[in-house]
């Protein structure tokens, strides 16, 4: 056992936060030397991560690279990190754009150096360690944590309208999360007696099983036969419903699903390039990965009932955000919009409970990341030169930015899905997942499940129309502003920074399987916990299950005669 | 050796071949990345080199694919020869053999639960014939575009979308899957948005290109949904299905299902098995009444699905080959350079349609009501087109309109079901029509870029070598007798006369009356053209005073492809012998029979449809060919005698009536504009105002926080700091209490 096969993770998660550290004792004088610390520390992170995304076998257990120790005993939680597939995969999107990030912000930010390389590290860490979370407190403290930094990233170096954007931006996410936290220690308390509770997702997860069986039971069974239900189930009937509400809200309102989306639009028209790139690439997806993770595992069964409510929202939130583009004068909240649309269709893809779809969502997360992130990088670039963000200021600048042009358009080709590139195969996935799902017969009639997917494919026409739109007014026609006859085209730095997307977007689009292999085992456990919760569904008992490593013997500080730990039964594995 | 030697021993046997057919794509996808990055350091001549290059290789490795496909060894007995290139059908029983074609897999592309996509490449007969027209033709444009963009800074950047184009419809013929063919399908549409828009700062040009994409992806929304509901219904047959149902399509239960699974649901073999099972033989579990029993589609009959599956890639093959509903951005797509129109919007890109349906007339034979529509779709998109181009005078409109007019035909063949006439017109309307195309382009190069045809007028003289491939064309194109088209536009209305659709007999008649105007209007409008273009006097209005002609690297390619619409009339000729019962039949029959063998076995067993498969007689061809020269000859009466002699003399209402509408395309581009465009535009402008940003934003968000401030300063003046308020809240609040404790103590 290697130093690395215990803290690769730790490693990976708080590198930013030790490079953080580095960078709070550079004067703040020194901007270059602030600027390249933090690229290196990003670039090490990279390699870490790429390095722990290499690590993880994917036939192997459910949760790798783990690392438990205790931390707050009398709360029943433990500091403890480990990755499956998805959020492997999500941390490798994260370590991505890192070093990206940085490189897109050298002269877009130009006051607050120090502070906002601060900020950005920090972020990082928050979002990784959001990420590997494997203690449902320790999810919550992180996932709280991302908005403050990012809070302060639209505030202070955002546009005009920051702090309207910014107060917005907390309040909103605060607002559902805070419900969540109230169903956290709710769920706490439920899925164990007092003396054995926990914290620990494998605990929670397991303590709920059983009675979400039951009650998935008595929901296909006869009439009355949930009258018998006792104990766990009887309160996890009355009150599952609402707890999975609170979850659903947070992770809705972060993801973000029609209607609760209003935040985003103003919050990636203000911030700044960074605060668009990462909102985008990584904080969008703690929803998704949320309703993976959490909200849909724990509460299979209230699921169940909600998921035609939450797909009718999914199917609109693609369509509506794709005619919102339409409607837009301002590029980056056409931008903004299109993430709506996206969003929607990862959403649809975990709600169809399908192999297709699920794995299709999670590939989605990460083409979104690439594509939506490279474009709000590209608009960065020129919001620089001309400071509008408006299409009408544009128009017919291909002529004098030709390598800009290029990269743009081939990201717009990734966003609208052409095949080849990596958006049509999660898009591609996910409609198919649609098709094959039973979303129907959960609305009432199986014939509808052609209606979700036939609706969710219509954004295939609108993607293409905004998209193209978009680049029409921008790159084509005749050079209409004197202003944009002396643009630059992309400079050397601004080239390698675009450059990793482009590689992306072609390796992920015609080579996907090394990615789908380490979603997949995700994706089948995944959908036998969703099925938990589907009357009638055959559920392998081997996938559904969470194991873990149990909580490590107490260590010397601790006294002989304390109590057994309430995390950890002592067994090997729970 | 002998030359019947020569031709049958191919110069690399099929199983070399196959693992390197991947080159043939992507040898012009090097090209576009070399021309795309590096174009600029490499400068034109080297740009030229490397873009035709790629081409002319993908161009040999296809003849050696082509050739390979019939490639034999000798046979057991002295003199008798044994054909080599064969493979085993994976979804079939063990002696179940793919003759006449060669195919290799790569592995996989995606695989998600039981959903595979491979990297699967085949060339048959068909796709062969194809690859030898993208490749060729592609090469003789390439070298038509080192002349014709002589004056463009922006060559690196055509020559690199026109490779891409190459490969993207490489890619489309080749794939031996649906996914894999949406890859090219979708490839072809991006390098034709890039080619149409290429002149970009001009907007009406980027505008065609963005309408071509759009309406495109309307037609792909539809292909998406199709292939969907076949992954649905091969799913539903694999759990329906017994024995017997395997038997009848040469399969087993255990070889498809463990083939679906290395190959995925939607391999164009698999589904070609599942279509032949679906045939009624009365023993078997499943056929096209059978109801599926779960799944999503439970409820609903195998044929049904079937059915609303093809009508779905009608719309997909109507976007990208432009038929109605979807032939709008079409005409539009002129924008691009002639080049592109020829190569893209008239040879090869927009036949994507005919081809994708010929690959899977194994499927569409088992609807009659999906082809009847098929073929009605075409009749009327091809007479909508044909009477539009009466009155275009831009000569490259007149032949868009004109492309669509014959994918028309071809959609009605396919239709039809005589699949072999339709690949055969397609072939050989790549070649004139391309040589049209870069005539017209050749003019264009020749008279300041004049594409009115009005103006032009008298080119005979100037301009022999184009004068003289366009009049081939031209004859070509009309129906004249020697020549291509007659015999392949002849062999589709013939198949389509004595074809017929099981319950839908009355199509046959609808269909061939309907080609036979259409024959006469084609020849009427390209008279029309040719005349005004080449003959008569020199227009007054012309731009330069003499027309030059063009430089040999566009003459070249005119002659070659004037010589191909003369020679490939051979196709059509009935010089070989049926296998099945020793009637005459067409070489071009003979040579795809081996890929519409399912197809036939299909049609036999299901009844869906009659086909018929004689020779067109002699009477035949004298009614066709007078239907083409009556065209012909009004159109040379009218604009040689009757409007010369009339000028000066205003036209009476009702032509000028017709003229008009016409020539504004019958208004529908302002149809579409008015019940779709406009509606989604405003419902996304009313959307966003009413729902986005006042109910949603304004009303739900900020009337949430509007309420939370308003409510604390509500309680604000409670909070007033006066202690004896507080005081006497207090006092009151005791008393209460106590007079509460006091009524329930005294109850």
């Amino acid at each position: 056992m290697s130093f690395f096969d215990n803290h690769l993770l730790n490693l990976v998660v708080f590198l930013p936060l030790l490079f953080a550290a580095l960078v709070l004792v550079l004067p703040a004088s020194e901007a270059g030397q602030i600027r390249t610390v933090t690229l290196i520390g990003m670039l090490v992170d990279a390699v870490f991560g790429v390095w722990a995304y290499m690590r993880y076998v994917p036939g192997g257990p459910e949760f790798q690279l783990e690392y438990r120790v205790p931390w707050f005993e009398m709360f029943g939680t433990s500091y403890h990190i480990g990755v499956d597939g998805l959020a492997v995969s999500l941390l490798l999107l994260t370590v991505f754009l890192g070093p990206l990030v940085v490189m897109a912000s050298t002269t877009y930010i130009s006051h607050r150096i120090k502070e906002f390389h601060l900020a950005l590290l920090v972020l990082q860490t928050t979002m990784l360690g959001a990420l590997v979370s494997l203690d449902v407190l320790l999810f919550y403290i992180f996932f709280e944590a991302m908005l403050i930094p990012m809070y302060l990233m639209v505030g202070v170096w955002g546009a005009e309208d920051r702090q309207m954007a910014a107060v917005k931006f907390f309040l909103y996410t605060l607002a559902g999360s805070l419900l969540m936290l109230v169903a956290i220690i709710a769920v706490y308390f439920i899925s164990a007696p007092a003396g054995s509770r926990s914290f620990d997702y494998a605990a929670i997860y397991n303590g709920l099983l059983d009675a979400n069986r039951q009650l998935s039971a008595c929901a296909a069974g006869p009439e009355g036969a949930c009258d018998s239900l006792t104990g766990l189930a009887r309160t996890l009937y009355t009150w599952g419903p609402w707890l999975f509400g609170a979850f659903a809200l947070a992770f809705a309102i972060k993801v973000p699903m029609w209607p609760v989306h209003t935040w985003l639009p103003d919050a990636h028209v203000q911030a700044p390039v960074a605060g668009s790139m990462i909102l985008a690439g990584v904080m969008l997806k703690m929803g998704t990965f949320g309703f993976w993770r959490f909200a849909i595992p724990f509460f299979p069964v209230a699921t169940q009932g909600a998921r035609p409510f939450l797909a009718v929202l999914s199917v609109i939130g693609i369509v509506y955000g794709a005619l919102m583009c339409l409607a837009q004068r301002d590029i980056k909240k056409l931008i903004a919009y299109s993430s709506v649309s996206h969003l929607g269709y990862c959403m649809l893809g975990i709600l169809a409970v399908t192999a297709e779809g699920a794995t299709g969502s999670a590939y989605q997360m990460l083409n979104h990341g690439v594509s939506t992130g490279a474009l709000f990088l590209l608009f960065g670039f020129l919001y620089e030169r001309r400071h509008t963000r408006l299409m009408a200021d544009f128009g017919g600048i291909a002529k004098v930015m030709p390598m800009f042009t290029t990269a743009f358009l081939i990201i717009t080709f990734s966003s609208v899905a052409v095949p080849g590139t990596n958006g049509f195969i999660g898009e591609f996935l996910v409609l198919l997942g649609t098709f094959k799902s039973d979303l129907g017969a959960a609305a009432g009639n199986v014939h509808l499940t052609a209606v979700f997917g036939a609706f969710a494919t219509l954004g295939v026409i609108l993607g293409a129309a905004y998209m193209l739109w978009m680049v029409q007014k921008v790159f084509f026609g005749g050079l209409t502003h004197r202003e944009n006859q002396h643009l630059p085209d992309l400079s050397l730095r601004e080239g390698v920074t675009v450059l990793p997307f482009l590689i992306l977007v072609l390796v992920m689009g015609l080579m996907p399987q090394p990615f789908l292999d380490r979603i997949n085992p995700s994706t089948e456990r995944f959908l036998a916990r969703a099925r938990v919760g589907t009357p009638g569904a055959t559920v392998d008992p081997s996938q559904v299950r969470v194991e873990v490593m149990s909580l490590p013997s107490k260590q010397t500080a601790a006294a002989p005669s304390a109590p057994v730990p309430l995390a950890a039964v002592p067994s090997t594995r729970q | 050796m002998t030359l019947a030697d020569f031709f049958q021993v191919a110069p690399v046997p099929p199983e070399q071949l196959a693992p390197s057919l991947w080159l043939i794509i992507a040898l012009p996808l090097l090209g576009a990345f070399v021309c795309g990055v590096f174009g600029r350091m490499l400068g034109r001549a080297n740009v030229h080199l490397v873009a035709l290059s790629a081409v002319a290789g993908a161009f040999v490795l296809s003849v050696l694919a082509f050739w390979a496909t019939s490639h034999t060894g000798p046979g057991s007995v002295e003199g008798s020869r044994r054909l080599l290139a064969f493979y085993r059908n994976p979804f079939g029983i063990e002696a179940d053999f793919v003759r006449y074609a060669l195919t290799y897999d790569y592995g996989t592309w995606f695989a998600v639960g039981d959903f595979r996509v491979n990297f699967g490449l085949a060339v048959d007969h068909l796709s062969g014939i194809l690859l030898l027209v993208i490749t060729g033709v592609g090469f003789l444009i390439h070298l038509y575009s080192t002349s014709y963009m002589e004056h463009d800074d922006g060559y690196w950047r055509f020559f690199a979308y026109l490779n891409l184009f190459v490969a993207a419809m490489l890619t489309l013929v080749l794939a031996d899957n649906l996914v894999l063919l949406f890859v090219g399908w979708e490839g072809v549409g991006m390098a034709s948005y890039l080619l149409i828009g290429f002149w970009y700062t001009d907007p009406a040009k980027a505008w065609a290109g963005r309408k071509a994409f759009v309406t495109n992806r309307i037609g792909d929304f539809a292909f998406l949904i199709g292939t969907f509901l076949l992954v649905l219904l091969v799913s539903a047959f694999t759990r329906q299905a017994n024995t017997a149902d395997y038997a009848h399509a040469g399969s087993s239960a255990e070889r498809y299902v463990s083939s679906l699974q290395e190959k995925g649901p939607v391999t164009f073999k698999g589904l070609e098995k599942m279509a032949e099972a679906l045939v009624d033989r009365g023993t078997d579990q499943v056929d096209l009444t059978t109801p599926i029993e779960a799944g999503p589609l439970a409820g609903y009959t195998f044929g049904g699905v079937m059915t609303t599956a093809l009508l779905l890639f009608l719309l997909g093959a109507a976007g990208k080959s432009a038929q109605l509903p979807l032939y709008v951005w079409l005409p539009d797509a002129m924008a691009g350079p002639t080049p592109v129109s020829a190569l893209i919007h008239a040879a090869t890109m927009v036949t994507a349609g005919v081809y994708l349906f010929s690959r899977m007339s194994a499927l569409l034979v088992l609807s009659p009501t999906a082809m009847a529509t098929v073929a009605i779709i075409g009749a009327l998109t091809s007479l909508l087109a044909a009477l539009i181009a009466f009155a275009q005078d831009d000569i490259k409109k007149v032949l868009a309109y004109s492309t669509v007019s014959q994918l028309g035909i071809m959609f009605m063949g396919v239709g039809m079901g005589i699949f072999w006439a339709a690949v055969l017109h397609l072939v050989t309307h790549a070649f004139f029509k391309a040589c049209l195309f870069l005539g017209a382009g050749s003019v264009m190069h020749g008279n300041g870029d004049e594409t009115d045809i009005k103006k032009l007028g008298g080119l005979r003289h100037e301009m022999k070598w184009t004068w003289g491939t366009f009049l081939v064309a031209t004859l070509a194109i009309t129906g004249i007798v020697p020549l291509s088209g007659f015999f392949s536009k002849d062999a589709i209305f013939h198949g389509v006369h004595h074809n017929h659709l099981h319950g839908l007999e009355w199509t046959s008649s609808l269909v061939y009356y309907l080609g036979l105007l259409i024959a006469a209007c084609t020849a009427f409008y390209m008279t029309r053209l040719y005349l005004l273009t080449f003959e008569g006097p020199r227009s007054k209005e012309a731009r330069v005073e003499h027309a030059h002609e063009s430089a040999w690297q566009m003459t070249l390619p005119l002659v070659v492809l004037a010589v191909l619409s003369v020679v490939a009339a051979v196709y059509a000729f009935p010089l070989m012998r049926s296998a099945a019962d020793g009637r005459p039949q067409p070489i071009f029959e003979n040579f795809l029979s081996p890929v519409f063998g399912a197809m036939n076995r299909i049609t036999e067993g299901a009844k869906t449809v009659e086909l018929d498969h004689s020779v067109p007689s002699f009477v035949d061809y004298l009614k066709a060919w007078l239907v083409a020269l009556t065209g012909g000859v009004s159109a040379a009466f009218l604009y040689l005698r009757f409007f010369p002699a009339r000028v000066g003399q205003p036209a009476p209402a009702f032509a000028r009536a017709a003229r008009r509408a016409a020539q504004n395309k019958f208004y529908v581009d302002e149809l579409y504009e008015l019940i779709v465009i406009r509606p989604v535009k405003f419902m996304s402008f009313i959307l966003f105002r009413v729902v986005d940003a006042l109910l949603i934003d304004t009303v739900a968000v900020r009337g949430t926080a509007w309420v939370t401030a308003r409510v604390g300063s509500a309680l604000r003046y409670v909070q007033s700091g006066d202690a004896q308020a507080y005081a006497a809240v207090m006092a009151l609040a005791l008393l209460g209490g106590v007079a509460y404790a006091l009524i329930q103590v005294l109850q």
